[in-house]
């Protein structure tokens, strides 16, 4: 009894101006029990009314592709084709000079120039890297095609910094552009490229010039969205400094903003690299060629080369990643501090280095390079024979593993996604649209509310409500799970260095590995439908997480922890007081991202057996029923942006009490 | 002044038509050498045959076709040979544009047939390539065995329950095709009464997946699958005749209708080899080549086996068929 009384008399004075009932948490859960007791006592099946529904929509989207594209083969086109055309083509034969550039150089020059530029700008980790990861192409028998995605993937990694970026710093110095711009950066990064591939197809023909629009869409949004924020952490009290020191707004933006948010727009030039890496296989579909070709044809008729072409994929990205944080980093105006003498040692070494890759250019050229190559078509047997067997290995039923991996499967999905599809697809849907607008209101306010209540409207209205709420189930599982993983991961990591050390390559891998090439086998050992696609959901949400919890937390001005320190706080006190609260604004990033690439990989799941959105958005592609798949995505980005309004509370609080 | 003007201007004019009728000319004697010249180039093209873009499609039996239809051109006729992976709708356009030649195994696209054949006329259809492709349900021998009745569709009947999963619940499992092919199986359960759980597997090779592992553990097992396909050999499966196929019946439940028409067995696949408009009036010895080209399920199969089952690189596995098989070789070239 006195210990009840002791800790209401500690809590009233606390609790007094916001009454139990009135916590957030506890307002949610409650419009939850509502709606699981709507779901255990309804008398009669609710699914959405067909006469809510517009049964035409993608009839009418079928009949525009048919306008679009019989104005695009019309004897006279309009110019606006030509433009497009135009663009495709320059873009194309960029690709193409520089691919061919690439192969004319031959391995030999090709390793030594690639190496040694990044070994006068760079150093010589970044140079071993790069040099590494060609000799490797070489080893695995696949150097032309690397050489073509490279070439591809260097034009659409550079143009879409050239646009990513000054939108970026636009977006981060105005709210009004933020806010204009954020729900097409979601679009951008929700609609599955199988939407937008035959548009683009359409308008830009096939090969690389449409390889690299189509990875454009889906590497622009991090490049934006992440240099913003950037400009959006310089310290308000620095910029008003410079301010009342009388900088113009060029000096603050050239003097202070960009210089104090280098780090982000570093780490938005990493993620687009990753971004666009992570298309090279959709990329391939409409002609983009290379890796994303070896991937494609592996996966039907030998997944070891595959497996093979993957492991290319994410070599390339780990060596362009390291090499451009290199770069970057001694591009660091405090750390440039080269003497007149030391600088003109290294125009000498550079001009030599130069002289010396020409003479074994013209070497190669003279006793023909490609003759004296190691004979890679036996090394990539060997090796594609020795993945197999492992495969084989993996894949087998009879093996112990297969007795723990088949069980637990079908554990996850009997006991955790069943259940949770059927509610979801049970619950009548007023019930489900009241609910989710009511949580919106609750966490988010009114204007998230009304967004919710639209979004999930229009997916009723659009046909989709069932498969939608079959995805919903999924995304919601596959989401908890990889904010759960990295919002650990990446405090962890951010007060460890060997943590973070460690788990880079992991992180890249799971960003950059097409989907596909892990995922069949792992079908092998989990065959149960939906599991799979939640996996390679989780997979590839985390990194993405824990890379910006990670920053966030590291970032946290030291003046505060140092504070906190000197007042006594033990080190997990600093963590959780003062580390995590303050990168909030990161951390809440993170989870909203978490959930954008959760849904970016709906169509793989799809392809792996979840079903719902993701099957009708591949079906929409595959079987050229644009219209479906159109419609399929559109449901993807409403229940993306319904779940972005659900979440968004602390996200929205916070930076309106940064303004 | 004025009149000064006027003749300026009618000398202007009889100026530019003579220019004119000098472009006229010139032009119609360019048309001439042209002619000449390209009749010429006729007689010729024996020698010159140039790039062929051939677009190999993600299944092994396109793979197959493909990579013997490049040993043959690159070898017999002497053309240089791309392959692109372009995926199957969107190389309809690339084909309308002139950036694919040939595709060698197409399963009969309907709309676009009407969107590029019929309409725009930049795609040709050249035959038929010889497969005859059939969509049915397949279930692996060792079963039949077991459960003679399973030959026909009518045997599954009472007996689902066979098929019984985790994932079906007390319901037979039965697991469904990749996005991109024909399908009405939902349709057929239902209409044939038969209590299966239609499972969306998703892409080929996850379907792939499902069911090589339960048919490694000698497990039961139902599913819609195809032929030609070099698996059928390997893991021994075999198909359940569904109900004869009757006057308007059809395949693709996507398009719609009364449901009543799709109760049938799925029909034949004509499969058909395309080609670019700008490839057929090209005059190179690559398209009589395609245009003859025809071989049968058991050669594609072959091939496909030895790519996809025995892992032999597609190079080798061409050439090693078109040594064993050059009578059929030679029929195309003539």
């Amino acid at each position: 009894m006195t210990s009840v009384t002791a800790e209401t008399v500690v809590r009233t004075p606390v609790v007094a101006h916001r009454p139990w009932w009135r916590g957030k948490l506890v307002q949610v859960a409650g419009i939850v029990a509502v709606m699981y007791f709507a779901y255990r006592a309804r008398a009669l099946e609710y699914p959405w009314p067909d006469r809510l529904t517009w049964n035409s929509l993608p009839f009418r989207l079928d009949d525009f592709q048919t306008w679009l594209l019989d104005q695009r083969n019309a004897a006279n086109p309009s110019f606006v084709f030509a433009v497009f055309d135009g663009f495709a083509t320059f873009v194309g034969n960029l690709v193409g000079w520089f691919n061919q550039f690439l192969l004319w150089l031959s391995w030999v020059g090709t390793i030594a120039i690639g190496s040694g530029i990044v070994l006068r700008f760079g150093g010589w980790r970044a140079a071993t890297w790069v040099g590494a990861a060609f000799a490797s192409f070489a080893l695995m028998g696949v150097w032309e095609e690397s050489m073509q995605t490279l070439a591809l993937m260097l034009a659409a990694v550079g143009l879409s910094l050239l646009v990513g970026i000054p939108l970026g710093i636009v977006a981060g110095l105005s709210n009004r552009v933020q806010q204009a711009i954020t729900p097409i950066l979601d679009a951008m990064q929700i609609v599955p490229a199988f939407a937008y591939l035959m548009p683009v197809v359409i308008l830009f023909s096939v090969g690389p010039g449409a390889a690299v629009v189509s990875t454009m869409i889906y590497a622009i949004p991090p490049a934006v969205r992440i240099t913003a924020l950037g400009i959006r952490r310089v310290p308000t009290n620095t910029v008003e400094a410079a301010e009342s020191l009388g900088s113009t707004r060029a000096q603050l933006l050239s003097k202070v903003q960009l210089p104090l948010s280098r780090r982000m727009i570093l780490l938005s030039v990493n993620q687009t690299i990753l971004f666009a890496l992570s298309m090279v296989v959709i990329a391939g579909l409409i002609g983009g060629g290379g890796l994303g070709d070896v991937v494609t044809s592996g996966l039907y008729s030998n997944p070891s080369l595959a497996i093979l072409g993957g492991v290319a994929i994410v070599v390339m990205a780990m060596a362009l990643d390291r090499s451009t944080e290199a770069i970057a980093n001694r591009t660091d105006p405090s750390r440039r501090h080269l003497t007149d003498a030391l600088r003109k040692r290294l125009r000498l070494a550079t001009l030599v280095y130069a002289a010396g890759v020409g003479l074994a250019v013209g070497l190669a050229k003279i006793f023909d390079a490609p003759a004296i190559y190691p004979d890679t078509a036996t090394a990539q047997e060997r090796l594609l024979r020795r993945i197999q067997s492992v495969l084989d290995y993996v894949q087998d039923p009879a093996h112990f593993v297969f007795k723990f991996t088949e069980p637990i499967g079908n554990f996850i999905l009997v006991h955790g996604v069943q259940p949770l599809q059927e509610l979801l697809i049970g619950t009548p849907w007023f019930v489900t649209v009241a609910g989710l607008s009511a949580m919106a209101l609750v966490v988010s306010g009114i204007r998230p509310a009304v967004t919710t209540l639209a979004m999930l409207t229009s997916i009723g209205v659009m046909g989709m409500w069932e498969p939608a709420m079959d995805t919903f189930s999924q995304v919601l599982v596959a989401t908890v799970l990889a904010v759960l993983i990295g919002v650990a991961l990446g405090v962890w990591a951010a007060e460890s260095t060997t943590v973070s050390r460690a788990l880079r390559p992991v992180n890249d891998v799971l960003q950059t590995l097409p989907q596909l090439v892990y995922i069949i086998p792992f079908i092998y050992l989990m065959p149960v439908s939906i599991v799979p696609g939640i996996v390679a959901g989780v997979l590839y949400a985390s990194p993405v997480v824990v890379r910006l919890v990670e920053r966030g937390v590291r970032d946290v001005a030291p003046t505060s922890v140092e504070a906190a320190g000197a007042f006594g706080a033990t080190r997990r006190q600093v963590l959780t007081k003062v580390k995590i609260p303050l990168a909030g604004d990161a951390i809440m990033l993170g989870v909203n991202q978490g959930i954008i690439m959760v849904l970016a990989v709906v169509v793989i799941g799809g392809l792996v057996g979840s079903g719902g959105l993701g099957y009708l958005v591949a079906q929409g592609l595959v079987r050229g029923e644009f219209g479906l798949g159109v419609v399929a995505s559109l449901a993807i980005l409403a229940l993306g942006i319904a779940l972005d309004r659900v979440t968004q509370a602390t996200h929205r609080e916070r930076q309106e009490g940064i303004e | 002044m004025k009149e000064r003007g006027t003749t300026t201007k009618e000398g202007r004019m009889s100026k530019r038509v003579g220019v004119r009728l000098g472009l006229l000319l010139s032009a119609s004697l360019a048309a001439v050498v042209g002619l000449v010249s390209s009749g010429s180039a006729l007689g010729e093209a024996t020698q010159s045959c140039g790039t062929v873009a051939l677009n190999e499609q993600a299944w092994a039996g396109s793979t197959a076709n493909t990579y013997v239809a490049k040993y043959v051109l690159e070898k017999k006729l002497g053309c240089k040979v791309k392959i692109t992976n372009i995926t199957e709708i969107p190389v309809f356009q690339a084909m309308a544009d002139g950036k694919v030649d040939v595709v060698l195994e197409d399963w009969q696209h309907v709309d676009q047939y009407k969107q590029f054949v019929s309409k725009q006329k930049s795609v040709l259809i050249v035959g038929s390539n010889g497969v005859i492709g059939h969509i049915g349900w397949y279930i692996p021998k060792y079963l039949l065995k077991q459960y003679p009745q399973f030959a026909t569709w009518k045997g599954l009947k009472g007996k689902e329950d066979v098929f019984k999963s985790p994932e079906s619940g007390s319901q037979g499992m039965f697991l469904g095709g990749d996005p991109s092919y024909v399908q009405k199986d939902k349709e057929l359960i239902k209409l044939l009464g038969l209590n299966f759980k239609h499972i969306t597997v998703g892409a080929e090779p996850a379907q792939v997946a499902r069911f090589s592992q339960l048919i490694k553990q000698k497990k039961p097992v139902i599913f819609y699958w195809y032929t030609p396909q070099y698996l059928n050999v390997e893991l021994g499966l075999t198909e359940v005749k569904l109900p004869a196929r009757s006057k308007g019946c059809k395949d693709d439940a996507s398009s719609g209708g009364n449901i009543k028409q799709y109760k049938c067995a799925y029909g034949i696949t004509i499969i058909n080899k395309l080609v670019s408009k700008k490839f057929a009036t090209s005059g190179s010895p690559a398209v009589k080549f395609i245009r003859n080209w025809k071989w049968t399920n058991a050669d594609q199969n072959f091939v496909a086996t030895q790519i996809a089952g025995k892992k032999l690189n597609p190079e080798k596995a061409a050439e090693a068929w078109v040594k064993a098989n050059s009578a059929k070789v030679n029929a195309w070239l003539k």
